[in-house]
């Protein structure tokens, strides 16, 4: 999510953050009942005119962001692809066999799986984390202690980056030698995982202790930052059912693929 | 029922959040062994579900596991996961699953052998995923067969024993005493 990018804000930055949560996970649960292979790589198309358009970040960076999609589209894809079940066979080599059915399938997943990161991408890229929780807060009235549990935790991290930093030094000043294979998992349990996690849980006990110090508790409160929902969550919604509408209407009027449902 | 205070869920957070960079790690290392079909991968899946069991096993009170993987999935999320926020959903239904064994025996057992199961329970929730999102049901006999063993072989070996493990050793440098609940063992030290 947003910490530390330069980029211009934009309608997108000014959504309600839960509106905009709630409204994507929904777009997931929708997406996982879509089976037709041409309405899915035509909505891909939708995300991603937002993403590249509308986040205001530079073209470079996106690119650079977008790079982990393709191995991600070829590893969804590419298992279905070649050990999926079918009948009608395009291709048979050793284990690998590969069928119309299957390809199809296959292609199916890696456009569903790019959907979702696509639609990831735009929520982190247009979000700031705070603006989140408040928002968690106030619109779906998450409890207070876990919204801010998540915030006094993310801020945590770097400490626990900068004892990560140390404990390395400390440990090759010490001529620690690497072990191989199985033994290295252990070996960087006890080096690494157990010291970083008992400071860090030391470190929350203490937060948690000063905050109730504090009178920090569950009754009214006031915020800082007020949250509501305003016409720009009216656009998004707008342009989605459009743009998901379009995307229907030109897949099953020039569809690309014979196959309506690829799980036959 | 013990209720979480804000020191259990600040100290689950925290732990999730540093599984959630881990999760983020993880992801390369998965996408390069997954196509060549032969699920290796699939086991080192297991990691996916560590942060509930170890959360659940450290903190002993109900509704951590579920809250700590699903806190590790946002913080994947956070740090930018190229699976979106589809990993929310996953971490909500692996949580789901490891929460559920511990309800099963009714929070009272902290074992090698509960958290084996938990691990293994987080695992048929990540298949249960699957099966939506990726038609894993459609895949060819064998292949399907061999993802469901070494799926639920990494939650066991990873999300069960590594968990158990790991907070076997984090008992040892005493912070335990810090977080879990006063048992009933310590009240009968009192008494005597």
């Amino acid at each position: 999510m947003q910490w530390t990018l330069q980029y211009k804000e934009t309608w997108l930055h000014r959504l309600n953050p839960s509106f905009k949560l709630v409204f994507i996970l929904a777009l997931f649960l929708l997406l996982l009942f879509v089976h037709n292979p041409n309405f899915i790589s035509n909505v891909t198309v939708v995300p991603f005119i937002l993403v590249m358009f509308a986040t205001g970040h530079r073209k470079k960076i996106l690119a650079i962001l977008m790079i982990p999609f393709l191995l991600l589209f070829f590893s969804s894809a590419s298992s279905m692809m070649f050990f999926g079940q079918g009948t009608t066979t395009w291709w048979k080599w050793g284990i690998v066999h590969m069928t119309e059915e299957s390809f199809f399938r296959g292609l199916h997943i890696g456009f569903r799986a790019l959907n979702f990161a696509l639609l990831g991408l735009l929520f982190a890229l247009t979000t700031r984390p705070v603006f989140l929780f408040y928002s968690l807060i106030q619109q779906l009235k998450v409890p207070p202690r876990f919204a801010y549990s998540f915030m006094a935790a993310v801020r945590i991290l770097p400490v626990m980056m900068e004892e990560f930093h140390q404990l390395r030094a400390a440990l090759l000043i010490r001529g620690i030698k690497k072990k191989k294979g199985f033994a290295r998992i252990m070996q960087s349990v006890s080096l690494y995982a157990v010291p970083l996690l008992s400071q860090s849980i030391r470190r929350a006990h203490r937060i948690a202790v000063a905050m109730e110090a504090k009178q920090f508790n569950n009754k009214e409160r006031t915020y800082y930052y007020k949250q509501t929902l305003s016409r720009v969550d009216v656009y998004f919604l707008i342009y989605i059912t459009i743009g998901f509408s379009l995307a229907y209407w030109v897949g099953t009027t020039f569809p690309y693929f014979d196959l309506t449902d690829v799980r036959n | 029922m013990k209720r979480l205070k804000l020191s259990d869920i600040l100290i689950t957070i925290v732990i999730a959040l540093v599984f959630g960079i881990i999760y983020k790690l993880w992801g390369p290392v998965y996408n390069i062994f997954k196509p060549f079909g032969l699920h290796i991968g699939d086991v080192i899946y297991g990691m996916w579900f560590i942060a509930g069991t170890v959360a659940v096993l450290l903190l002993r009170k109900p509704g951590v596991a579920l809250l700590a993987e699903t806190a590790a999935a946002s913080g994947e999320f956070l740090v930018g996961s190229e699976y979106g926020l589809s990993v929310l959903l996953y971490g909500v239904v692996q949580g789901l699953g490891t929460e559920l064994m511990f309800a099963l025996f009714g929070y009272k057992r902290y074992t090698a052998f509960v958290a084996a199961l938990g691990g293994i329970a987080a695992a048929v929730g990540s298949i249960v995923m699957d099966a939506a999102y990726g038609y894993v049901m459609d895949l060819a006999l064998w292949k399907l067969l061999l993802l469901i063993g070494a799926r639920l072989i990494g939650g066991f070996l990873l999300a069960g024993l590594l968990a158990y493990f790991l907070v076997e050793a984090l008992e040892k440098t005493g912070v335990t005493s810090l977080i879990r609940p006063a048992s009933d063992e310590d009240y009968k030290a009192l008494d005597q």
